[in-house]
């Protein structure tokens, strides 16, 4: 298999993607799993176990190489306190991408693999003159990690496995209007775009199946702070007046990907039919705050720092879902997921315009022979509406954000190729 | 493989159409009049309801009104038309006004814009009013006039180009030649426009006057006064039966006139300021003392205003006397009558009464029309809460919305109005709400005020009027 090939065409492709899970945390590994509600932990279904549990690897029968591919359709409207016009984003698609490669001897005890994928992501472009438009037009977090992945087989019921999670791209791109007007009436507009330092984390599993019709698995995947150092300012449209007050060309900033805990069981009721639930506990209580530092002003005069308050808090996603394998070639999905807010009341900005998200998903696979598979899956998420008020932003000292109503739905096809040998 | 991928494709492409129909949508918040109409509306006050700004008149400042801005708001409840006097196209700068042309170590150079005026007709019969071309339109629903008093409303010929002196807002807006009080003319287009709702803002010049002269013109307007003719008018507008708001008068120290420069800190600094010892000789001998000698304990600077009292007229500011704007360009600039620049002096403890006066400021303080001393201000601010309970008392007997732009600007003055995430205060120039002139709102002002309106006739009325992104209208315009 020319795996080489493979890995570049995943390395090169940008990935991104508009959030999928609470918070700007996106969990789109594999296909098969999107297909059931994102479950995995306690399952080993194929390659892309080195994402949801890296310790059951080693239960994965085949060796192989998978490729996926989704496509984020977010459409969200918006209200703000008293306006009068439903805003919705400038219509964007982005297409992450991850590659799960496994190998090791098909009998032995040992299992290796290189797993890249994108656990954190949002890309949003808002309307333009929105009411927010202060607080923000553009976002586009990336960021792609690449985990080289080892899982043992202690016994025949019980493996283990870790992975050495390098985020090895991060980008990052916030843009929003200052408020200052030049002689074109135009409003000052800046952009913040910068690169993310390598870094490493990990991510480990066990897995214990103690029966045909019954596995368990807990996974940790750790925390990763993204820093940005001298990421690039810079101002457009400014008056000539206002320019000595924003000389800022450089800035820094650190974002948490906060660390995951999962819990998952997987039932065999039968040879055919799989069911699985999935629990996952995410830290998001790290991300206090969003802070600037800038190398000169932003503002006024010695003005070179901004903070941004987020306090989010720890966040549980259920997830349910089951395959039914309908005959030797296809095999259906389906499954759904609940997914609590790390954003309090009175807290949500428009770079994560989150609340509670409830999503349904559907799957297929059709096996095409020995070797050849392919997986298709959509999931429907809706983000529930939520509202803030001016009056609640101002109790929170959070009125750096604009009041009002959001509510988004995301559709999430995807396609994955899978080659086992 | 190939039938899977024929299979699928159109699938793919059905997904597709589903996916343009998960656009998700909010129901439109409810706007509705309450028991309000809105069809039509009639705005009365003074220049705040013209829509002035930057000391003038204007084409943009007029289309930024607050009445123009609640008709647009008023139409989405049911509102109808809503005609101003604007000005032409080619005279769009009106009176002409205040624009910062640039700025020299931090602080703007302020400049005059004369071009494209409406002040087309020379000097008036009292050789000093320039009047404006005069608006033809006979369907004005917009009387705000620049300047008006209550105290001035029923005056005749308040609009007539004559040799006593006129306004030249409301001269613009009569017919030629025309004798008719400003009251006159509010019944006129009470009984032609038949209005359903309005609004009046009167009453702010009646202490501003006063107040923006430092002490010096229009005499702050008697509390029974300012009650019959404000009730009059009110009367007149409700004539019909229409509802309507009012709006009370803010406080002086809410704008930026008379906050910009401030008087604490410019004391401090002045008394701060070492006295250079070239002039310790000078000082020495006009106190008598013997050659060499230093100076008393305690000599320092000082700061000299000139106050309206007959029996003071100069002291010492303190920290309760306001500064007006203009001041910052007087103070400390060299005098033409005392060695000290202006309003700068020597304060001399233990020096006699003549020796004191002559090296104090006497010959050079700040003069009377910059300074609002303790005693004005005090004046100002109980004239003021007197005149605002004859507001509510009015509105309170018609049963209107009150607007409370007193308490609402003591607010902002304290603590800002963040909207939509851009934060506006009663700052000078950075602060977005006040023009150039430090008294009359921006834009961005006028659109806040209208949002405060609206509130209070929602309250009021029962009605839901929409409000407005006051972020969609500009703040000082900078070069």
């Amino acid at each position: 298999m020319k795996l080489k090939s493979l890995l570049l065409v995943g390395g090169a492709l940008l990935s991104g993607t508009a959030a999928s899970a609470g918070g700007f945390q996106v969990s789109l590994a594999g296909i098969k799993n999107n297909g059931m509600g994102g479950v995995g932990t306690g399952l080993a279904l194929d390659q892309a176990s080195m994402f949801y549990n890296p310790g059951a690897l080693a239960m994965v029968r085949e060796r192989g190489v998978q490729i996926g591919a989704n496509a984020t359709f977010a459409r969200q409207a918006f209200r703000a306190e008293n306006g009068t016009e439903d805003r919705t984003l400038r219509n964007s698609v982005v297409t992450p991408f991850s590659l799960f490669a496994g190998f090791g001897p098909a009998e032995g005890k040992w299992k290796a693999g290189i797993a890249v994928y994108t656990p954190f992501g949002s890309k949003l472009q808002y309307a333009e003159g929105w009411e927010g438009r202060f607080s923000l037009t553009d976002i586009d977090l990336k960021s792609i990690f690449v985990q080289p992945t080892i899982s043992y087989a202690i016994t025949e019921n019980l493996s283990v496995g870790v992975g050495v999670a390098v985020l090895a791209y991060g980008a990052v791109n916030l843009q929003r209007d200052v408020p200052t007007t030049n002689g074109q009436g135009q409003n000052g507009h800046v952009e913040l775009d910068g690169k993310a330092e390598n870094k490493v984390g990990f991510n480990a599993g066990i897995y214990f199946k103690p029966s045909e019709k019954l596995s368990v698995g807990v996974s940790y995947r750790s925390k990763i702070d993204a820093t940005v150092k001298g990421g690039d300012v810079t101002f457009s449209n400014l008056p000539e007046a206002a320019k000595p007050s924003f000389q800022a060309t450089e800035f820094d900033v650190t974002i948490p990907l906060p660390a995951t805990a999962s819990i998952g069981i997987g039932i065999m009721p039968t040879e055919k039919l799989t069911l699985a639930i999935d629990v996952n506990h995410v830290q998001w209580s790290k991300y206090r705050a969003l802070n600037f530092k800038f190398n000169n002003n932003v503002g006024g005069a010695g003005i070179t720092s901004s903070t941004s308050k987020r306090y989010y808090q720890d966040a549980l996603t259920f997830r349910l879902g089951g395959q039914y394998a309908l005959t030797e070639a296809f095999t259906v999905r389906a499954g759904g997921s609940y997914d609590m807010s790390p954003v309090k009341d009175g807290y949500v900005s428009p770079e994560t315009p989150d609340a509670n998200r409830i999503g349904g998903t559907l799957g297929v696979s059709y096996k095409a022979g020995e070797h050849f598979s392919v997986d298709v899956s959509t999931q429907f998420i809706s983000i529930m509406k939520r509202s803030q008020t001016q009056a609640e932003l101002q109790d929170n000292g959070t009125t750096d954000r604009v009041a009002g109503t959001y509510k988004t739905s995301i559709v999430i096809p995807g396609i994955g190729f899978n080659y086992t040998f | 493989m190939r039938t899977f991928f024929k299979n699928t494709l159109p699938a793919l492409a059905l997904l597709g159409l589903v996916l343009g129909g998960c656009q998700p949508e909010l129901d439109a918040p409810k706007a509705d009049g309450g028991s309000a109409d809105f069809s039509k509306y009639l705005a009365v006050g003074n220049s705040l309801t013209a829509g002035y700004g930057d000391n003038g008149l204007y084409l943009e400042g007029q289309q930024n009104s607050y009445p123009a801005i609640l008709a647009q708001q008023f139409q989405k409840v049911g509102g109808g038309e809503f005609k101003q006097p604007l000005f032409a196209a080619s005279e769009s700068n009106g009176s002409g006004y205040l624009k910062i042309t640039g700025f020299s170590n931090g602080s703007p150079s302020i400049g005059l814009e004369t071009a494209n005026t409406a002040m087309t007709r020379g000097v008036g019969l009292d050789g000093k009013t320039m009047p404006l071309t005069l608006y033809t339109g006979t369907d004005n629903q917009n009387l705000g006039v620049p300047g008006i008093r209550v105290a001035d409303i029923t005056t005749n010929g308040y609009g007539l180009n004559n040799p006593l002196g006129f306004n030249p807002y409301f001269e613009r807006l009569l017919p030629a030649g025309d004798l008719r009080s400003y009251v006159q003319y509010v019944q006129e287009r009470v009984g032609t426009v038949k209005p359903t709702f309005f609004t009046n803002w009167l009453g702010n010049n009646d202490v501003l006057g006063f107040a923006s002269s430092g002490g010096t013109a229009a005499p702050l307007t008697p509390v029974e006064d300012f009650t019959t003719k404000y009730n009059q008018m009110v009367d007149v507008l409700t004539a019909n039966n229409a509802k309507g708001l009012v709006a009370t008068i803010p406080n002086v120290t809410t704008v930026p006139l008379f906050t910009t420069v401030p008087t604490a800190a410019v004391i401090a600094q002045v008394n701060a300021t070492p006295i250079p010892a070239a002039l310790v000789p000078t000082v020495v001998a006009a106190l008598g003392l013997p050659a060499g000698s230093a100076l008393p304990t305690g000599t320092r600077f000082g700061l000299y205003i000139r106050t309206s009292s007959a029996t003071a007229p100069v002291r010492e500011a303190t920290a309760n006397d306001l500064l007006l704007l203009p001041a910052r360009s007087v103070i400390n600039t060299a005098s033409a009558t005392s060695p000290f620049p202006n309003g700068i002096g020597l304060v001399i403890p233990g020096a006699s009464a003549p020796v004191a006066a002559a090296l104090a400021g006497f010959a050079n303080p700040l003069p009377n029309n910059l300074v609002l001393d303790s005693g004005e201000t005090t004046a100002v601010a109980t004239r003021t809460a007197e005149l605002n309970t004859v507001i509510k008392a009015a509105a309170e007997r018609k049963g209107l919305a009150v607007f409370d732009a007193n308490a609402f600007f003591n607010t902002v003055a304290r603590t800002g109005i963040v909207i939509n995430g851009v934060n506006n205060t009663t700052s000078f120039v950075t602060g977005n709400l006040f023009s150039l002139d430090g008294v009359h709102p921006t834009p961005r002002g006028y659109a806040i005020v209208a949002n405060e309106m609206i509130k209070a006739i929602n309250s009021k009325y029962g009605s839901s009027i929409p409000q407005v992104d006051p972020n969609a209208y500009r703040g000082v315009k900078l070069p």
